[in-house]
């Protein structure tokens, strides 16, 4: 063993107590594999940079150059006829094979897309708030409605849902005389329900007004004969047959995703789709919520 | 034959400079030509479009609403989709705007109307309470200048071949046949508004400003 390896040795011994003194010195968890995995790594490293220094220290004072060497020499400098090491004769063909790879076919088939990588990301989120959220109670719906109201509908139909006096639709209401009338007397086909679309002018003059008064009245008491006509798609109670025309005695979940996705003109204004701005879980969270503006 | 550059290290450093530049423009470029193309069906401003572009600019909206959405799921989930660098190929110039005093408006065609835009230029406060916004009822009265925005569709599509019609000419006649489309565009806009002089000005052939800002602002989709 000779000064130097004595030497090496204190070193590293100095180097690894240093790392060990940091590390207990800053209360660092050691059970934690990541935390042992860079503990190993650090006294490693110490070990490694002492040992090959010690090496190559020896052998440049033992070692003699032996060899052929070329015939050029630069200013009394040469250099040795070596063969090209094997490691990196392979690699530069890797590197030539993968060039090609990667002009052909590798980027313009595989090209990073940042605005695809922000979609995944986000549809990745979705499906995870849709699994959180499947079976939330009222109570989170009802608050995630109301964050979802604030930003999306407020602008619109005010922050209490009142329509700012007639600007938009009025959330204590399903609907209003006016509209009721409105809808009766031209029909509509906004809302792609199954059951199509619905004639304008199956009821007009007093048996419209009868049947607007009887749905603006919450549908209660002995429905006027003229109702008759409505019940047939929107069911004797207005809930719309499950689904196949639209509710007109409530908000539903079947509504609130219709009128979303197709937007609506009626007879206040022009209401825009909002296709593909919620999901399912938000869409029930509004439905939550617009419930309770009602009277 | 490159031996006096070893002698010489500025002119060295030159050439090191000359071949990374080349290399970084060979790799840069063609992804600044790819992406400032047009987004697919995107077409330029209709002139009334672009008269409201100008009023726009001269009210200072950009000075606290932008009109570009960056990849956040806050912001897509507010304003929509990411945009895209393409959408703003016909923009000259472009009202990307850093300041967000109000909200982002590159999409705000997409969920407000012209009659809501009507009641909120006319009176902020009427349809968002806490609304800092000042009201704009100048631009109810103001005639907007379609000569003008013609003229600068006529500009761009000579600088910058900006795909109008060949209709689009830089002469008295060649506006004078365009004119009944802007009104006709206009009219189109006063068939959802309220405001009685307005409707009554376009009908008269004056375009208030209010009507071609609307018409701007339901075109940022």
């Amino acid at each position: 063993m000779n000064a130097l390896m004595i030497k090496g040795l204190i070193f590293a011994a100095v180097l690894i107590g240093a790392t060990v003194a940091v590390v207990s010195s800053m209360n660092i968890d050691l059970s934690d594999p990541i935390n042992m995995i860079t503990m190993i790594g650090a006294v490693a490293i110490a070990g490694l940079s002492v040992g090959v220094s010690i090496k190559y220290i020896n052998q440049m004072k033992t070692d003699t150059a032996t060899g052929e060497l070329v015939d050029h020499n630069w200013d009394g400098i040469g250099e040795y006829k070596n063969e090209l090491p094997s490691g990196w004769a392979f690699s530069f063909l890797g590197t030539l094979i993968w060039a090609i790879w990667y002009m052909l076919a590798g980027y313009p088939v595989n090209a990073f897309s940042q605005i695809g990588q922000y979609n995944e990301e986000v549809l990745a989120h979705q499906e995870k708030f849709e699994a959180k959220h499947k079976n939330a109670d009222a109570a989170t719906l009802q608050q995630m409605g109301e964050s979802i109201f604030l930003v999306q509908c407020a602008p619109c139909h005010g922050e209490t849902g009142d329509g700012l006096s007639g600007k938009a639709q009025d959330f204590a209401t399903r609907e209003s005389k006016e509209q009721i009338l409105d809808v009766i007397a031209n029909g509509s086909n906004q809302l792609k329900y199954p059951m199509g679309a619905m004639p304008g002018g199956m009821a007009s003059g007093a048996d419209a007004e009868a049947i607007a008064d009887y749905i603006v009245g919450g549908m209660k008491g002995e429905a006027p004969a003229s109702y008759g006509v409505c019940a047939g798609c929107h069911g004797a109670d207005g809930a719309g047959n499950g689904g196949t025309a639209p509710n007109i005695a409530d908000y539903d979940d079947v509504l609130v995703h219709n009128v979303l996705e197709n937007g609506k003109k009626g007879v206040i204004g022009i209401m825009p789709s909002f296709k593909g701005r919620f999901t399912p879980v938000q869409e029930k969270a509004l439905t939550t919520y617009l419930h309770s503006l009602e009277n | 034959m490159f031996h006096w550059l070893e002698k010489n290290p500025f002119f060295f450093s030159v050439g090191v400079f000359v071949v990374i530049a080349f290399a970084g423009l060979v790799e840069i470029l063609p992804n600044f030509a790819e992406a400032s193309r047009p987004v697919v069906g995107l077409k330029p401003y209709t002139v009334l479009e672009l008269a409201g572009k100008e009023v726009y600019k001269k009210d200072a909206c950009i000075a606290c609403h932008s009109q570009l959405i960056r990849p956040f799921k806050s912001e897509t989930d507010r304003y929509g989709q990411v945009s895209l660098s393409g959408e703003y190929a016909y923009d000259r110039p472009f009202l990307w705007g850093s300041k967000r005093t109000g909200p982002d408006l590159h999409r705000v065609g997409n969920y407000r109307t012209t009659d809501w835009h009507e009641n909120h230029m006319w009176d902020p406060k009427s349809v968002v309470p806490q609304s800092i916004m000042p009201a704009y009822k100048h631009m109810f009265t103001n005639i907007a200048d379609i000569e003008t925005a013609y003229a600068e569709a006529v500009t761009v599509k000579n600088v910058f071949a900006t795909p109008y019609g060949d209709e689009f000419k830089g002469t008295r006649a060649a506006w004078e046949a365009h004119k009944p489309k802007v009104l006709a565009d206009a009219k189109l806009i006063t068939a959802d508004m309220k405001n009685k002089d307005v409707k009554d000005a376009v009908e008269a052939g004056n375009i208030p400003e209010i009507v071609a800002l609307i018409a701007y602002m339901n075109r940022l989709k």
